[in-house]
């Protein structure tokens, strides 16, 4: 998590740092660790505890006001816009059904399982 | 904005060894550059040039200033840490701080105080009861609390174990680096050092190999893992390195666009190291 001290953040090697850095703060958002209206870390404050340069930082952080995800407020930094983590999870939703659902279905169907079944599984777990 | 340091045609002998062998760069402010290269490579003769400590042939410009002319002035505007960095062993803590408040008039006693404050050192203490990562401490809470525009570490971390390393650039980016200050760092442990660049210049033989801003490096080298059968057609493509890694092989290449490598393996971001062994051995089975 980005506000603990995190000695190997496991960066990988097939997306730039800063991407990966942009998808961190989202993670952090759809789990409202970050909630709406909230500081995200200094710049200064990342770069040194995930030893990165400022620069890396920064555009990571704009990857995020770009999207409309955060906003820059003068003098005082980074702030999670609200309605950050509707929009997030809307698009994560529409994601969802457009990509993953339509595989699942054909899983479902594939195997063979009832509708009924698949309730009484959920019904089970959630209680 | 005025670069902190432009160099022309830098050249340094020492009798028939060329040191440095006609070399050009320029650092803007606010950047972090890695000056790396192997043992003898000209690294420690760049920087003694740049600092004034050695005479060179060529034009170099240190803000303003001729480095070996102007040396008094010039060392009010930088600070350096030598991967010698000696303090005489009889010396106290408190001494030390008083001695650099006395010569240095960029110097804030409070500063130091405040980084001395994080440590485990007390100003009673002579240097030859610190450890050697205590000492390195001492360094650096004295240079940090000095107001200068560039700083130079040369194998800063050298000896230190990982816990002090890590720490000692948590400090630099967390209560020093900002886009006023540029710092030029040699060091041998490229990998810890390789996300804190801005900037990257590979010095062999007195001579640049390298020399590029972060971004670009990431724009313009690639590296690519291919399935045996498909070697041929990846080495048709220029690589400028290939290697063996767990029965797959690794190719290197520059400025070959990634859409025409995805098509024949993964691509992945190559580390400054690989990029250091490519750029110094060339092509190598």
């Amino acid at each position: 998590m980005l506000l603990e001290i995190d000695l190997d953040p496991n960066w990988n090697d097939s997306q730039p740092i800063y991407r990966q850095l942009r998808d961190k703060v989202v993670t952090m958002i759809l789990e409202e660790v970050l909630k709406d209206g909230d500081a995200l870390p200094s710049v200064r404050q990342v770069a040194a505890e995930y030893q990165l340069n400022p620069l890396t930082v920064m555009k990571g952080y704009q990857e995020l006001v770009d999207e409309d995800l955060v906003e820059k407020k003068r003098g005082r930094g980074m702030f999670v816009k609200e309605g950050a983590q509707t929009a997030l999870l809307r698009d994560e939703r529409r994601r969802f059904l457009d990509d993953e659902w339509p595989q699942v279905i054909a899983r479902i169907q594939r195997l063979g399982l009832k509708v009924g079944e698949l309730l009484k599984k959920l019904n089970g777990e959630e209680r | 904005m005025n670069a902190i340091v432009t160099a022309r045609g830098l050249s340094k002998r020492f009798g028939e060894t060329k040191a440095l062998d006609n070399i050009d760069f320029t650092i803007a402010p606010g950047r972090i550059v890695g000056l790396i290269g192997p043992n003898g490579a000209g690294k420690t003769t760049a920087l003694k040039a740049l600092l004034g400590l050695t005479r060179f042939e060529g034009d170099l410009d240190v803000m303003g200033y001729d480095p070996y002319r102007q040396r008094a002035e010039l060392m009010k505007k930088v600070c350096f840490i030598a991967d010698v960095a000696i303090l005489p062993r009889w010396l106290r803590v408190s001494q030390a701080l008083d001695f650099v408040e006395g010569v240095h008039p960029q110097f804030s006693r409070e500063r130091a105080e405040f980084f001395l404050a994080k440590t485990q050192i007390s100003h009673k203490q002579r240097v030859r009861t610190l450890s050697k990562g205590m000492v390195t401490q001492l360094h650096l809470a004295i240079v940090m609390a000095i107001d200068v525009r560039l700083l130079v570490l040369d194998e800063p971390t050298l000896g230190l174990d990982i816990l002090f390393r890590k720490q000692f650039y948590e400090t630099v980016l967390g209560d020093y680096f900002d886009d006023q200050r540029t710092i030029i760092v040699t060091t041998h442990q490229v990998e810890e050092i390789e996300n804190i660049l801005t900037d990257l210049i590979f010095i062999n033989d007195g001579r640049i190999v390298l020399n590029e801003s972060m971004d670009n490096v990431a724009e313009k080298y690639v590296e690519l893992l291919v399935a045996p059968d498909r070697c041929d057609a990846a080495r048709a493509l220029g690589a400028i390195h290939e290697r063996e890694i767990l029965g797959k092989r690794l190719f290197l290449y520059e400025g070959v666009a990634k859409q025409q490598l995805s098509e024949l393996g993964e691509l992945h971001r190559p580390s400054v190291a690989d990029l250091f062994v490519a750029k110094m051995q060339g092509v190598a089975a």
